[in-house]
């Protein structure tokens, strides 16, 4: 029944966020971190995030949850609207019931000891009564599949299992907007996939709109139903993951997802946003070839493939006639080793029993899930942790570079963290010989990292130029655009090609496919899988490239090696 | 690597107790180390901590406290020996010592620093036992209402000491796998850089706090800062400090409450008896060897029962019978 005579007007219902015209910069940056932005995103949204490094991804995300400008200050114009409220003219504070922030590193935002108190805290800050917390509490836990932690501390738990437990306190408080820097960066490949489906299905089941920055696209893609790409501040590109791909072609190609190039190597449309989709559209590109004429050529165009044919992704293994010479000794000798830590109040054995060699030369990735014992193998090399039986060898020492680079920087300049003749070769071996007068904090992230691994190196190379026997780097991609991790593959190439063993710890599939000739996969402190990088990383699912999920062809994983499959399928 | 004193939750019934439960009868055994210098008494306390120290599953705790705790007193032992020279057992004439002065070790003075060790060691490994087996959030917590804000200042440095402490460790890690040619590391700059280092994540618990909603004036009862606020707050919704409330607690606060009331009541009948000086006398009466064997006792409150069984009994009939078909 309708009371009263006059036009019922429809209830305005708010965007979860709506940004017009934001610009922002820095308290004093010379250049702004957002220029322009606009963007809405409606309630129910599965948004990705993509862009190169320092595009103002993360800028944009801490202007949506009110720490900018409230936190850090600087010049904001414009306008951002999340559910409703202002976010330039309201904190943080009063922002926290409506949208919920996850950052890269979870240790940095936990403030409790144990997990139901961390969860709990800002239901208390907000003041719900002890039973109400307690119910939404149990809620979330049983919405992450967490409620087996709740009574642990949080110093106990692996990188994932934290990343689980900021992203329940996030929601606890049930925001409309969830903001996620990079979530997957520090996880391994199964327990990042599993936090995105994990997204997905909060977003379809309670309805939470999410936004998303990520690196690794080919993770985040499908799930997502759209894409916002920035490029120096701006946003550059709104619009579907299908024809976001396409956009990706023309204009970034580091922001290209495996998948998408090994299509556009072989010429066949429409993109795929997934493995799923990829599969779809190979097997129905055959199907409608059917019987008659070969079932790639009548989907393929070739045009592209040619003029791309020339840039093989890695390159290919050249030594030095010093390397040559070293080719032949061994770099790492490990027999039977056995490493112990203490977790908790029992020792827990890390490594059982390890047998691994590495020869000079060698490019290796060292890859497993969390805990499986690749950075315990390292640090047990370097002589940081102790092993309680076997054999470790290093005929020609080690260099290792740690997960936080910027831990080896301790002065104001380059020139003084490696003085003399020692400093400047290893300054010259990592092609920073140009920034001796630099402060380190005035280097990029790449150009830290390679400052980082100088330090580690000089001094041990032998007769000025030749590298110590095994150089070593513990999951280096963190937060690496594709850009980057390019630069550091070829870096790697560079030091194997001087006749350096390369033992890389990492969760990157598609880093390793990139640089590694040899992956051992690791598995509760044991070698599980050893062998070329192509078989390896084929013959999996969590640890396997997109493009050898795609085509699940034994030996074929990366876009180059996937078209020359598939051409050779046609041409046969 | 986790510090042995960091607190583990286990479903041990310690650890499941309340704050206040916890409290009181660590509390209790501490309040008796200080209350009595009897050596059998002294001895009881630190089998009582030890032993429920164990019982909680904070082996490790103990162990580390054990160790810190006798260094310490075989420390206040020497110290001792040398700067007080009282007692008639003198053992040994060390001269004239240009501070100390005539320095006599006598056997009461070795006798009175062991004394003082021992109840310096027994302290150490009751706070241990109450660092692992206490949940500090769930105290904090208790605490809020009384004093909100300094309560989440406190938890905040509970979480960062070891936060800082694993940074700390990385930075040395970093220092030492520093090649030969590039500048050493010095203290100062290591320090510089972990201060640095504390501070940027100060900046990020920070912002996290405020996303928290940390900056919120909240208006309800449950977090009202007032003493009475709080009680209101507890009537109406129950108790503020944690979710959970243990059938452990009435055990502890009883232990607790026992023991202090039998130390009290012991002192009061001449129990601690001793005497350091100018002889040695220890008192081993019946009322002493009573409290020292009541509150070494104590020590098993933290015991778990197995579960009781729950027998289903049947009617004979029922179990006698043949069943249908069945020819016997």
């Amino acid at each position: 029944m309708q009371l009263g005579g006059g036009t019922q007007t429809e209830p305005r219902v708010a965007s979860a966020l709506a940004i017009e015209g934001l610009t922002y910069a820095y308290p004093e940056a010379a250049s702004p971190a957002l220029r322009d932005v606009s963007l809405t995103l409606e309630c129910g949204d599965f948004a990705l995030l993509a862009g190169r490094s320092a595009c103002g991804k993360s800028t944009l995300l801490r202007a949506a949850c009110g720490l900018v400008p409230h936190f850090h200050g600087g010049e904001i114009s414009g306008q951002v609207e999340v559910a409703g409220l202002d976010a330039i003219a309201t904190g943080p504070g009063e922002l926290a019931a409506v949208v919920g922030y996850l950052a890269q590193d979870p240790e940095t935002q936990v403030v409790s000891t144990t997990v139901s108190a961390e969860i709990e805290l800002p239901l208390e800050m907000r003041g719900d009564p002890p039973a109400s917390r307690a119910r939404a509490v149990e809620e979330v836990a049983l919405a992450l599949a967490i409620p087996h932690l709740l009574d642990r501390a949080v110093d106990t738990l692996s990188g994932g299992e934290l990343q689980r437990v900021a992203l329940a306190a996030a929601l606890v408080t049930r925001p409309q907007l969830v903001l996620l820097d990079e979530p997957t960066s520090q996880l391994d490949p199964v327990a990042g996939d599993e936090l995105i489906w994990l997204l997905r299905r909060l977003n379809s089941e309670w309805g939470v709109t999410i936004l998303l920055a990520e690196h690794r696209l080919e993770r985040c893609l499908a799930a997502a139903d759209r894409v916002v790409a920035m490029d120096s501040g701006a946003i550059a590109y709104d619009g579907s993951p299908r024809d976001f791909l396409s956009w990706a072609q023309e204009s970034d190609e580091a922001l290209e997802t495996p998948a998408a190039r090994l299509f556009s190597l072989i010429g066949l449309d429409p993109l795929p946003v997934g493995v799923r989709d990829a599969r779809r559209t190979l097997a129905s590109t055959s199907a409608a070839a059917g019987g008659g004429t070969d079932p790639l050529l009548t989907a393929c165009t070739f045009s592209s493939l040619t003029s791309r044919r020339q840039q093989p992704h890695s390159p290919p293994k050249k030594l030095s006639e010093e390397g040559i010479r070293l080719a032949s000794t061994p770099a790492l000798d490990v027999t039977d080793l056995w490493v112990e830590l203490v977790s908790g109040d029992s020792p827990n054995d890390v490594l059982r029993g390890m047998d691994l060699e590495v020869r000079r030369g060698e490019r290796v990735a060292l890859m497993g899930r969390n805990g499986a014992g690749k950075s315990t193998l390292l640090r047990t090399a370097a002589g940081l942790t102790d092993s309680v039986r076997g054999k470790i060898e290093l005929p020609a020492g080690i260099a290792l570079l740690t997960q936080n680079p910027s831990d080896y920087l301790v002065r104001e300049r380059v020139g003084d963290e490696l003085p003399g003749s020692e400093g400047l070769a290893a300054l010259r071996t990592v092609g920073l010989e140009h920034a001796t007068d630099a402060d380190p904090r005035d280097l990029s992230g790449g150009e830290r990292q390679r400052l980082a691994l100088a330090i580690a190196l000089a001094g041990r190379m032998v007769a000025g130029d030749e590298l110590p026997g095994l150089v070593a780097l513990d999951e280096p991609t963190r937060g690496m655009d594709r850009a980057r991790k390019a630069d550091l593959a070829l870096l790697i190439h560079e030091l194997a090609s001087r006749g350096a063993g390369l033992l890389v710890a990492t969760h990157d599939v598609e880093f390793a496919s990139a640089f590694a000739e040899r992956v051992v996969l690791l598995g509760d402190g044991v070698v599980i899988a050893d062998g070329p990088t192509g078989e390896v990383l084929s013959g999996g699912w969590y640890f396997a490239t997109e493009v050898a999920r795609v085509l699940d062809l034994p030996g074929v994983i990366t876009p180059e090696q996937g078209a020359a499959a598939l051409r050779q399928g046609v041409d046969d | 690597m986790r510090s042995p004193f960091a607190y583990t939750p286990r479903p041990k019934p310690l650890q499941l107790a309340s704050p206040a439960a916890a409290v009181t009868y660590l509390g209790a055994l501490v309040a008796v180390a200080f209350l009595y210098s009897n050596p059998f008494v002294l001895l009881a306390v630190g089998i009582a901590v030890v032993l429920a120290g164990r019982l909680a599953g904070a082996w490790m705790a103990v162990r580390a406290a054990l160790w810190m705790g006798l260094t310490l007193a075989l420390l206040i032992v020497v110290v001792n020996a040398l700067v007080v020279s009282r007692g008639t057992t003198v053992w040994a004439r060390l001269g004239e010592w240009p501070v100390f002065g005539q320095v006599d070790v006598t056997a009461e003075a070795l006798a009175a620093g062991a004394v003082l060790g021992l109840r310096a060691a027994v302290v150490m490994v009751a706070f241990a036992v109450y660092s692992a087996c206490v949940d500090p959030d769930r105290v904090l917590r208790a605490l809020r209402p009384l004093a909100g804000r300094s309560a989440l200042t406190a938890t905040l440095v509970s979480r960062l000491v070891p936060v800082a402490a694993a940074d700390a460790a990385r930075l040395r890690d970093a220092a030492r796998l520093r090649g030969p040619g590039a500048a050493p590391v010095g203290k100062a700059p290591l320090a510089r850089r972990l201060l640095a280092g504390s501070l940027d994540r100060a900046v990020d618990v920070a912002a996290t706090l405020e996303l928290r909603g940390y900056s919120l004036q909240s208006t309800h009862p449950a977090v009202a800062v007032t003493r009475f606020g709080a009680m209101r707050a507890k009537k109406r919704y129950g108790p503020v400090g944690g979710r959970r409330r243990s059938r452990y607690d009435r055990r502890f606060y009883a232990t607790g409450v026992l023991v202090l009331a039998v130390a009290i009541a012991g002192k009061a009948l001449g129990a601690n008896s001793f005497s350091e000086y100018p002889t040695t006398e220890i008192g081993s009466g019946a009322a002493t060897l009573a409290v020292a064997a009541i509150v070494a006792f104590s020590g098993l409150a933290p015991l778990r029962r197995s579960p009781r069984r729950t027998i289903a009994r049947t009617p004979r009939a029922a179990s006698t019978s043949t069943p249908a078909g069945v020819r016997s």
